[in-house]
């Protein structure tokens, strides 16, 4: 099956107060048509970075996309200028973001924030946008659409902008949406609207999403396929139900226990204890090596390659060396509290 | 928005109430009052003063009579003029104080948001530090001495522009660079502040992820959030502009209310300090008030939920 | 897919003992707010070489008036108005004691070399220079310490108790802000008649409150955070809140706010004594000068360049040095 996206080796460098932080050290991704793809990961593991390395929205300085690719519909992305970025931007591929609160402009009607796109892209006439931007309004579940479409954000609530935000990104009905930590900053009885109208949309659009967040709560409720990053790595991807029923990577087992379970015998909330690595120097091998129980000497210095472990699973780890002991995976991981 | 205008309007005659009655009050504490210049004043003069301020009276009566003229428009007589009513001075000074004051704020305003949205794009690079520098010299160099040295090189050096004066085109230029570089360096300063802020908000990103094209997401965006906070700099600026005017209007003896104000500090005329005093805070209390209340016209925040800018 | 790699050997798929330290351990070492301060401050290379500056002035304005023994109200007409010179960098023209041209010390007859020249009265500039460049910091440091001592106490007392202290404080505060400096100042000095004294007091009655502003925005924004709350859980008075938790924690907006007091006051100085509301004649400063040196200018530029240059490097140095140690406090405003 021919990819929509395919990412490989992608390597993203900040300069910044004089050292070079690799925040994304050679990942590889595929996204296919209509599919949603969740990468998961703790701050600072080069999620968000990816995502903005997509966009071609790396700010340069001090930002920098060393090497790698990334084709879309078979063309390279990096290799794209600013000029050529923006016409995929919005167009083609589109974000929402974490804060619906900062994401809109405050002193612009709400009207005009999602006509920019429609008249830049689609070369629409005003009154034609405006229709368009109604009808998206209704689209994304905004009451009364044709009166708060001449309203300034402050008069919305942070559901609704968040709405708004996504009514913005859609506009153009973009063959990817990229969707960075859309939830985190709201309510949890809006995130599970928000959540319930992204997966309604993609339904309706079959945009492809890649949904980057650290709640696999969130991960389970609409991705297919997830990948876990951890020190700008990507060490285990798989369909959702290998991540969450067969993972195989100490880190993942980590996330896994430190889920809130509804069930759980214990109401201790699992942590993974330590910090991610600091990636002006990153570690010479397994970058969870210092965090993982589990770690051999072998992983101090030597990063594990990928093993596959299905057609769609693999995941970088010593452990499944043939030379490693075996071990398995704590009880703690288990879904809804099975375990 | 209707309450917080009554209100701001409260404050704005509260305050000038203060002023008026700290003009009276000082006027009463002045080392040797009308009568230490007797020998400059005929006898008759003398008695008028006397009479006209009914200085035999006690105090309070003094107060509510001067609160009286004053509500009425008559702020006494210039001593330096023969008693001439201060008003007139001023009525016919004023405008020419006005005109300099505001050929110097748009003169230093546009520039000033030129140079800063300049400096705000391109934070970071060789230009942005050499408006930075040039900006820190601007602002801490005070007007009387940029006054000078474009004087000397410009009117003494090579005489392009007029020593001093004020009748045409060409003896403008001096004093209003003199008074606007200063505005210019503090709105230029503030300015580059706000966009770099303004630049980093998460909504400039959205814009750019609709696929918005730079000058867009810099026209569009940016620059209209950076500018509504420049309206808060204005209004202390126009404090800054009447200090410096003062000066410029003496060194080029621009007959503004600015140098009769030296000039009656010069000799003593106590009636034109005081009346020049009074318009010089009215001006800025009323400069403050549009201030604010421009604010909220612009801020759409501000407009709707009809709070009070913060 | 697993390893092609030859040196990885089977010894190698043990254990690793990383002992309970290595996970913990958090990257680079943590340092304290104010060396982290003092860090960012010496490396601001402006700031830097602007506190020398500063230094370097403040030095002269200590030792020059001293260095040829006359006094700032010495006379002589005979040498009236002579161009700086300098014995040994006559080859550089500004110090060469020729004036368009005509070496005027010859004309007139002066041996000794006056090195930033004499006035009309034929005083010695340098010796009034440095002189006045002493009134002009005393009065800036007396109005600055003072501003800080009410500012803080004001502005620390309305913050931290609120409720009706602070509102009516605040509402004197707005009154008085509505009335332009100028305005106060001039009063003042017209009250107190000019001198060292009303100039001191004028500067000072304006420029408290910006320092009253900010303390009490700091002690509100302070006074409600959890640490302060639980000091006061655990029993601790207000004195001991407000001396060791709220004090040393706006310490650092003090002092910005004083970097940027200190030019504000040379600046009003200067310009009282500029329009005649200053330190009067034979007592000199940097305002009174350029004031006496600028009836000259057409003639003898020079008497208005050394006053003029010192107070300009003042002002530039002082604004520079705030901004850096702005910068160097909150990270956050550095731009």
């Amino acid at each position: 099956m021919d990819h929509l996206m395919k990412i490989t080796d992608l390597n993203v460098v900040f300069h910044i107060f004089g050292a070079d932080v690799h925040a994304v050290r050679g990942i590889d991704l595929e996204l296919n048509k209509g599919e949603t793809l969740a990468i998961v990961g703790e701050s600072g593991s080069g999620k968000s970075v990816t995502s903005k390395s997509i966009m071609g929205l790396i700010p340069n300085p001090p930002g920098e996309i060393t090497s790698g690719e990334i084709l879309f519909e078979g063309k390279d992305l990096v290799q794209y200028s600013q000029k050529q970025m923006q016409k995929i931007r919005g167009k083609d591929i589109s974000m929402i973001f974490q804060d619906p609160m900062t994401a809109l402009n405050p002193t612009m009607k709400i009207g005009k924030q999602i006509m920019e796109g429609l008249i830049k892209h689609q070369g629409l006439s005003k009154h034609d946008a405006k229709e368009r931007a109604i009808e998206l309004l209704q689209l994304v579940g905004i009451p009364n659409p044709e009166k708060r479409v001449d309203e300034y954000p402050h008069q919305f609530s942070g559901g609704m902008r968040q709405r708004v935000v996504i009514a913005i990104a859609l506009a153009c009905n973009p063959k990817i949406l990229i969707a960075d930590e859309p939830t985190t900053a709201l309510d949890v009885t809006i995130q599970a609207q928000i959540l319930d109208l992204m997966r309604d949309l993609q339904e309706k659009t079959g945009t492809a999403i890649i949904l980057i967040t650290h709640d696999l709560g969130v991960v389970a409720n609409l991705a297919k396929r997830v990948a876990v990053m951890y020190g700008g790595k990507i060490v285990e991807t798989g369909t959702l139900d290998e991540i969450f029923y067969n993972p195989k990577h100490p880190y993942t087992w980590g996330l896994l226990s430190s889920m809130p379970k509804l069930h759980a015998k214990t109401d201790k909330l699992l942590a993974i204890p330590g910090t991610p690595p600091d990636l002006s120097h990153p570690p010479k091998g397994c970058p969870f090596a210092a965090r993982c129980p589990y770690a051999m000497k072998v992983c101090i210095d030597h990063m594990p390659e990928y093993t596959e472990l299905s057609k769609t699973q693999k995941a970088a780890c010593w452990l499944l060396d043939e030379r490693a002991p075996k071990v398995d995976p704590p009880s703690t991981i288990g879904v809804g509290g099975e375990a | 928005m209707g309450r917080y205008i009554l209100k701001r309007i409260g404050y704005m005659i509260v305050t000038f109430y203060v002023v008026v009655t700290l003009t009276f009050l000082s006027m009463k504490m002045l080392p040797g009052t009308p009568f230490k210049f007797a020998n400059r004043l005929s006898p008759e003069q003398l008695n008028q003063l006397k009479h006209y301020y009914g200085l035999d009276q006690p105090v309070p009566v003094q107060y509510l009579q001067y609160m009286w003229n004053f509500i009425h428009g008559d702020l006494g007589g210039s001593f330096q003029y023969g008693m001439q009513p201060v008003t007139e001075f001023l009525m016919q000074r004023f405008p020419v104080s006005m005109q300099l004051g505001i050929e110097s704020m748009i003169f230093g305003t546009i520039l000033g948001i030129l140079l800063g949205i300049i400096s705000g794009i391109y934070r970071g690079r060789f230009l942005d530090w050499g408006m930075v520098t040039l900006t820190v010299v601007f602002i801490s160099i005070p007007s009387f001495i940029f006054a000078a040295i474009l004087q000397y090189f410009f009117s003494v050096q090579i005489r392009i522009f007029p020593v001093i004066g004020w009748s045409g085109p060409m003896t403008h230029v001096l004093p209003v660079i003199s008074i606007g570089v200063g505005v210019m360096a503090s709105i230029a300063r503030f300015m580059r502040t706000e966009m770099v802020e303004v630049l980093n908000q998460d909504y400039i990103v959205t814009a750019q992820a609709k696929g918005l094209s730079t000058s867009a997401v810099i026209y569009k965006h940016a620059i209209r959030n950076a500018m509504i906070p420049i309206v808060t700099v204005i209004g202390p600026m126009t404090a800054a502009v009447v200090t410096g005017s003062l000066v410029i209007e003496n060194i080029f003896a621009i007959p503004g209310i600015g140098s009769q104000f030296i000039d009656a500090i010069v000799t003593n005329d106590y009636p034109m300090i005081m009346g020049t005093t009074e318009l010089y805070a009215a001006l800025f209390i009323v400069t403050i008030f549009i201030v604010d209340i421009l604010y909220g016209v612009i801020d759409p925040r501000i407009r709707v939920s009809g709070g009070k800018p913060s | 897919m697993t390893s092609s790699n030859h040196d990885i050997t089977k010894d190698l798929f043990t254990l690793a003992d990383l002992g309970d330290t290595a996970a913990d351990k958090i990257a680079g070492e943590s340092v304290s707010a104010w060396k982290d301060a003092l860090r960012r401050f010496v490396t601001n290379k402006g700031a830097f070489i602007s506190m020398i500056i500063i230094a370097l002035i403040v030095f002269f304005a200590i030792v020059g008036p001293h260095f040829f023994g006359y006094d700032i109200d010495n006379q002589d007409v005979s040498r009236a108005n002579l161009p700086p010179k300098i014995s040994g960098l006559e080859w550089i023209p500004a110090f060469s004691g020729h004036e368009n041209g005509v070496d005027v010390y010859k004309e007139k007859n002066v041996k000794t070399a006056y090195w930033f020249g004499t006035d009309q009265l034929g005083r010695d500039l340098w010796t009034r220079t440095w002189h006045g460049t002493q009134i002009s910091l005393i009065i800036a440091l007396i109005a600055t310490l003072a501003d800080v001592l009410i500012g803080v106490v004001y502005g620390g007392i309305s913050g931290y108790f609120g409720g009706m202290t602070d509102n009516v404080m605040q509402r004197i505060i707005e009154i008085i802000a509505g009335i332009p400096n100028l305005v106060w100042i001039i009063l003042l000095i017209l009250i107190m008649q000019p001198g060292l004294l009303a100039i001191t007091v004028a500067i000072l009655a304006t420029s408290w409150l910006s320092m009253a502003r900010i303390v009490r925005g700091e002690m509100l924004k302070l006074k409600n955070q959890e640490f302060v709350l639980a000091s006061r859980t655990l029993g601790a008075s207000d004195r001991r809140i407000i001396f060791r938790h709220l004090i040393p924690n706006s310490i650092g907006m003090i002092i910005i706010n004083t970097m940027f007091s200190v030019p504000s006051a040379i600046f009003f100085e200067a310009f009282l004594s500029f329009i005649g509301l200053g330190i009067r004649s034979p007592q000199s400063s940097l305002g009174s000068l350029i004031n006496d040196g600028y009836q000259m200018l057409q003639i003898h530029p020079y008497q208005t360049l050394y006053p003029g240059i010192i107070i300009s490097l003042l002002l530039i140095c002082f604004n520079i040095m705030g901004d850096g140690l702005r910068d160097a406090f909150d990270p956050k405003l550095r731009r």
